[in-house]
């Protein structure tokens, strides 16, 4: 059965992978939407959000039952806990995605604060920092891994400035208020992608090395 | 033919009860255990892994000398407990397996009463104190007070296989061992039964350091405390069990745990 498990295991594998594209891509397009105000592609990422949501409980599904089946241990069951460790952070990352589109649409007609320099920065660098990330843990890469645990403290204090600049400046009027909190909110859920990216990261170097990295400086 | 190994090693660490110093056990010319240095715990459950073959059988019968009936067995290196090598000359093989107890893959209760069984040992051991009370506490302590405690003068083959078991572990427990050698225990019990020895294990270390030889590594993970792997005679990994199951260090251990051996 062991060669049985194995293709098992690698089907899974690659189906986590498969899951993680798909995440990633609905990121892109939801900053592209955000960036280029563009309201349609806004609404296709709410819409494929549902997609992700299924997949994650298959994907939960599938890991219970090769633990339960199987009894992996060593580097199996380790890769078992890294898939579904990172699946809960793939879906969490598509709700903020969603939660960026939401406010994209809110942004249409508010090029000021939807394409400010510092929030165009801050999609940029999430966006650099899951695809990373999701080649670390489709490569097993330590190396990549522990440099993105490394770099989350530039993607923290971007989001500080951005809160910083924006409250310094104020809104002038009860429209562009709401425009302000909704760019903040993107802000913020940008950030919460990069934590998750983070959470991928430090899966990935418990899935390499067995040591567990969370909340260690 | 045993020949001490002519270093001394250190002094046993106090919570180290039994330890093997590059223990090499052949049959004939071959060589079933190679160099072998492992320590043993007090109060502590370990569990000896590896394939068929692999000498830890041997190994563990090495630990009370079971190995001087078998022909051609030869031991080098040293086996030390109480403070001594129990290759030595001068080591009474008989108190040794007193102290040192064993139970087999298969239940072999004597063909006699169940109250019998618990009691011979100690009976031809010289024992002099209440037997009742003996047979009662070591019919406890193996968990099968409870079942047999209104039949101890049915014949002790008619129990189940489970409950020959544990009978047998009640009959080594009736000699006051310190050490509780177990080789394969469960490989011919049910789930159940099963179950039922391993809980008995899990109490069993709280008086006496168990060393338990398992083709059942999902049984190790659940009852050892450490474990160790041989393979092809050699040791090749030692470690806390939950360490051995999650992280692994020698590129054998892994392959083997998780089923991608040869």
């Amino acid at each position: 059965m062991t060669v049985h498990f194995v293709n098992l295991l690698d089907d899974l594998r690659r189906r986590s992978l498969r899951m993680a594209a798909l995440v990633e891509d609905i990121l892109n397009e939801a900053c592209d939407a955000l960036l280029l105000g563009d309201e349609n592609l806004a609404r296709r990422v709410i819409l494929r959000d549902e997609g992700v949501d299924a997949e994650e409980v298959e994907v939960e599904k599938e890991v219970i039952r090769l633990l339960a089946l199987y009894q992996p241990v060593g580097t199996d069951l380790r890769l078992l806990c890294t898939i579904l460790k990172v699946n809960n952070d793939f879906e969490r990352i598509a709700d903020c995605a969603v939660n960026v589109a939401e406010r994209a649409k809110h942004l249409v007609d508010h090029p000021v604060y939807r394409a400010d320099v510092e929030i165009r920065e801050l999609c940029n660098v999430v966006q650099q920092t899951l695809r990373r990330a999701i080649q670390a843990y489709g490569a097993e890469d330590l190396e990549a891994a522990q440099a993105i645990r490394r770099g989350d403290t530039v993607i923290d204090d971007l989001y500080a400035r951005i809160i910083k600049d924006f409250t310094a400046e104020g809104a002038t009027g009860p429209d562009n208020t709401a425009a302000m909190l909704d760019a903040l909110s993107v802000a913020k859920n940008l950030e919460r992608i990069a934590d998750h990216a983070t959470n991928i990261a430090e899966d990935v170097i418990y899935l390499i090395t067995g040591q567990i990295v969370r909340h260690q400086s | 033919m045993i020949r001490p190994s002519p270093v001394s090693p250190a002094p046993l660490a106090q919570d180290v009860v039994i330890r093997t110093v590059s223990l090499t056990i052949r049959y004939g010319d071959f060589e079933a255990v190679k160099n072998v240095s492992l320590e043993f715990h007090r109060h502590q459950a370990t569990a000896l892994i590896g394939p068929s073959g692999c000498g830890k059988s041997t190994l563990l019968r090495a630990l009370n000398r079971m190995n001087d009936f078998t022909l051609n067995c030869r031991a080098t290196g040293r086996v030390e407990y109480a403070g001594r090598n129990i290759y030595d000359t001068g080591c009474d093989p008989v108190e040794l397996r007193r102290r040192i107890g064993m139970v087999f893959q298969k239940p072999n209760p004597f063909p006699k009463s169940i109250y019998r069984n618990v009691a011979w040992g100690a009976m031809i051991n010289g024992f002099r104190g209440d037997t009742d009370a003996l047979v009662e506490q070591c019919l406890r302590r193996a968990g099968l007070w409870d079942e047999v405690k209104d039949k101890l003068k049915q014949n002790a083959l008619q129990l189940s296989g489970g409950q020959q078991q544990r009978l047998c572990i009640a009959r080594a427990l009736a000699l006051e061992p310190e050490v509780l050698l177990m080789d394969e225990p469960c490989s011919a019990l049910d789930p159940i039964a099963t179950s039922r020895i391993e809980d008995l294990i899990d109490q069993l270390k709280s008086r006496y350091t168990v060393i338990l030889v398992t083709h059942n590594m999902q049984q190790a993970a659940r009852v050892a405390d450490r474990t160790a792997f041989l393979y092809l005679g050699e040791l090749i990994e030692v470690d806390e069990t939950p360490n051995m199951f999650t992280q692994p260090t020698h590129p054998k251990t892994q392959a083997y745990l998780t089923g991608r051996f040869g």
